[in-house]
């Protein structure tokens, strides 16, 4: 296939993608369409086309509707696939007209890093971001910001803040955040209390009616006294320590063996 | 830094080699001459000679080099060029262009093309009409090793005096040559050859073009075995990597090669500072600080290296605070340290109180250098580390505490968020305190006494592991020279076979040991 059929294939999705009610299915037939006329263009093996600007540019603009398609298609994989992809074009390209939703997406991945609890990748794609940027752009200050409350442990500020997404893509990974915090709440609460009222675990984790909570409870294998309306934790604390006889002997034995040989 | 580690402390080690020699004048040597003679040039008797002799001196230098060459290539004996190699820094001081050319001159037949080829680098400055003449039973080029160490000496010379794109030229047609070679003997020079390579394509900034040349290179020196040529470039590649924030390759890079155990104390340095970076990115900081540990400790202490230890030093402190602890004081004042560490200094100070407030501050007023130094990120996790720090010393000092004071303590937002911040400290073992939800205060729980549990039979163990471990190696790394004096032949033949035996058993209990762990 040709560029220009490439093109004018490329032009079609946009333009579906970006009408106010965009079929997504057409649109995935397009992007798989459009795959593999790129693969014909040989956009994987990128050996000598460096100067190539039109043909790359146009292969990272597909990309690029493809990871937007994905989550609105919520397809997590599928959004990693493509972002793996556009990381050469954004890295390795400097003499392409820089992308208008370059940092958008961006933010989409460490989000989505994020909501996953890939933590150490999400500070490696950190690191890839130019420094300029990290402060001042309000798209990838988000997940960073987010990034903080978690670790501090401020879910209160984590829950807050998905009123303020600066933009619509991102709530489909907030939502995913949501779930990962609460587990994260609540494997935080089981190490420190030994009991909690219901009500009162319902507010930590962000619950509202009593239904949910107790099949949260359920879940997490908490038990629960109906009569007090309290749950209580396992606790560890009775574990008793044996004495690791096997592995004594191994390391005496050991010992032994070195010193004879030294003396 | 980059070069920091490489220009080593050489000149101090061949002092002290050089009085050794003088000690046992009886089992002298060549090498042991020639750094006599290079350490004799270097202090103060070169003040007294003039420039001419000072000229001669050097090229009597080099003209010694070709000859430890020689020898190596013929005993297949590494170490005459490592010798060679690691007098590079002293001599780098006195090339100049003039030297170059007369070497280059002599030890060519006439009309040579490599001759032709590394004049032409120099430039038409460098030869005097007439000089050409002047030796004509001088050293000739018998072998490539010495080819090899003429260009790289123009290439060193071209570095010093930054002309980029003639190094670039001349470093890529060596590149070559030396890849088509392949001659175990080539290995130490081949590694150099490629570290200036890479140099000159940073100092121009053209550092992603080389990578495939390297990654190429790379493999085949694996596939042969060359340890020197393969520490080298795996360091070149992590700072390659490195140059453009490709943490996440430079993390495949590592986990897919192994470094070679016999590479050089200098690249063993670099390659655990690379580490140590790489480790404290993915949040391993326990990883991360043993590696910048290694990387302190392994590069020699001096001011040359300066570079080198303020950047792992600066990593190592924050690391250090990462993990939750304190750098002692000692090392902010070290006088080679001192000045750099500053802002650092001010950052250990803030997490150290646990005040947020004076962490911001801080951070504020030295970003520039964070930035410049690619600490900021690294820096900027440190914030919850100083929220960590405020909670345990509340824990410390108090026995039991109401969510509602360590909210006012620690300038936070609201109850709540203190007490998921507490919640969250306990999960990770920051603090041993239980939360009572309803009374709305944290409890902190007694000290375990440590001596109860395995813990002290596990860091017992492993201290004594080290102490055999040590020992072991330095069975292991002993030699037993052949031509010792006094020693008649079948005194050495019983020596090399009981090293032998012990070698052969220790390598025996260790594979023991190997089976032992898979039982456990």
């Amino acid at each position: 296939m040709a560029l220009t059929e490439v093109k004018s294939l490329a032009q079609a999705l946009s333009q579906e993608f970006n009408s106010a009610n965009p079929n997504l299915d057409k649109c995935g037939q397009l992007l798989s369409q459009l795959k593999i006329a790129l693969i014909e263009l040989q956009y994987l093996t990128h050996e000598d086309k460096h100067n190539n600007v039109e043909e790359l540019t146009v292969a990272r603009d597909v990309l690029e509707i493809g990871a937007q398609w994905s989550v609105r298609k919520k397809d997590i994989p599928s959004f990693e696939r493509y972002m793996a992809q556009l990381q050469t074009y954004y890295n390795d390209y400097s003499n392409l007209p820089p992308s208008p939703i370059k940092y958008n997406l961006i933010g989409l991945n460490l989000l989505c890093l994020l909501s996953q609890n890939r933590i150490s990748d999400f500070h490696t794609a950190l690191e890839t971001i130019e420094p300029s940027q990290l402060h001042s752009n309000p798209v990838i200050q988000y997940p960073i910001k987010l990034e903080q409350s978690l670790m501090e442990g401020s879910y209160n500020r984590v829950w807050s803040s998905r009123s303020d997404v600066p933009s619509k893509e991102y709530l489909f990974f907030i939502d995913i955040l949501m779930d990962t915090i609460r587990n994260e709440i609540a494997s935080c609460s089981e190490k420190a209390y030994t009991s909690l009222p219901l009500k009162d675990a319902g507010t930590l984790l962000f619950f509202t009616n009593m239904e949910d909570i107790l099949n949260f409870a359920k879940e997490r294998k908490w038990k629960v006294n109906p009569v007090e309306q309290k749950a209580y934790f396992h606790s560890d604390a009775d574990e008793k320590i044996g004495i690791p006889a096997d592995q004594i002997i191994k390391q005496t034995m050991f010992y032994a063996r070195d010193m004879d040989r030294i003396i | 830094m980059a070069e920091a580690p490489r220009r080593s402390s050489r000149l101090n080690k061949n002092q002290g080699e050089d009085t050794k020699g003088k000690d046992k004048s009886t089992d002298q040597d060549v090498e042991m001459s020639d750094t006599t003679e290079a350490t004799t040039a270097d202090s103060g008797t070169v003040k007294v000679l003039g420039a001419k002799e000072l000229e001669a001196l050097v090229i009597a230098d080099i003209k010694q080099h070709f000859v430890l060459f020689a020898k190596s290539a013929k005993t297949h004996e590494a170490r005459f060029a490592v010798r060679v190699l690691r007098s590079l820094s002293s001599l780098r001081k006195r090339l100049t262009a003039q030297v170059l050319a007369k070497v280059i001159v002599n030890s060519y037949t006439k009309g040579d093309e490599s001759q032709k080829r590394l004049l032409e680098y120099l430039g038409p400055d460098a030869l005097p009409a007439g000089a050409a003449e002047e030796e004509t039973t001088s050293y000739k080029v018998e072998t490539p090793e010495v080819d090899v160490y003429l260009h790289l000496l123009v290439m060193i010379y071209l570095l010093d005096q930054g002309q980029l794109e003639k190094g670039i030229a001349l470093s890529s047609a060596t590149v070559k040559t030396v890849q088509e070679l392949n001659r175990r003997s080539l290995d130490q020079l081949a590694a150099k050859v490629y570290f200036y390579y890479a140099r000159f394509y940073e100092l121009s900034g053209r550092l992603a073009e080389i990578r495939p040349v390297l990654l190429n290179a790379q493999r085949t020196a694996t596939l042969r075995r060359d340890d020197d040529t393969q520490s080298t470039l795996i360091n070149l590649l992590l700072r390659n990597y490195f140059h453009y924030n490709l943490y996440d390759q430079a993390d495949k890079l590592v986990s897919k090669t192994t470094f070679p155990e016999n590479a050089t104390n200098n690249q063993l340095a670099r390659y655990m500072y690379y580490l140590g970076r790489i480790k404290a990115i993915q949040l391993e900081y326990t990883e991360s600080h043993q590696s910048l540990m290694q990387a302190v400790r392994k590069a020699p202490q001096n001011n040359v290296t300066a570079g080198f230890q303020q950047e792992a030093n600066k990593l190592l402190i924050i690391v250090q605070l990462l993990m939750g602890e304190i750098p002692e004081r000692s090392l902010f004042r070290q006088p080679v340290l001192r000045k750099a560490l500053q802002p650092y200094f001010q950052i250990t100070q803030a997490v150290r109180v646990g005040d947020l407030n004076k962490f911001q501050e801080t951070l504020a007023a030295n970003s520039n250098t964070f930035l410049a130094d690619k600490n900021y990120t690294l820096i900027l996790r440190l914030r919850h580390n100083v929220i960590k720090t405020g909670i345990r010393m509340i824990s410390l000092s108090y026995s039991r505490i109401s969510l509602r004071d360590v909210c006012l303590k620690l300038h936070l937002d609201s109850e709540e968020d203190a007490e998921y911040i507490v919640a969250k400290a306990i999960r990770d073992g920051v603090i041993d305190a239980t939360l009572d939800h309803e009374k709305g205060f944290m409890r902190s729980k007694e000290n375990v006494d440590i001596y109860s549990t395995n813990e002290p039979q596990h860091a017992f163990h492993q201290r004594i592991a080290f102490c055999l471990k040590l020992h072991n190696d330095s069975v292991k790394a002993m030699r037993f020279p052949l031509k010792a004096v006094n020693i008649d032949a079948a005194e050495v033949e019983a020596a090399r076979d009981q090293e032998r035996t012990l070698v052969q058993e220790i390598a025996e209990a260790d594979e023991d040991m190997d089976d032992g762990h898979d039982d456990l």
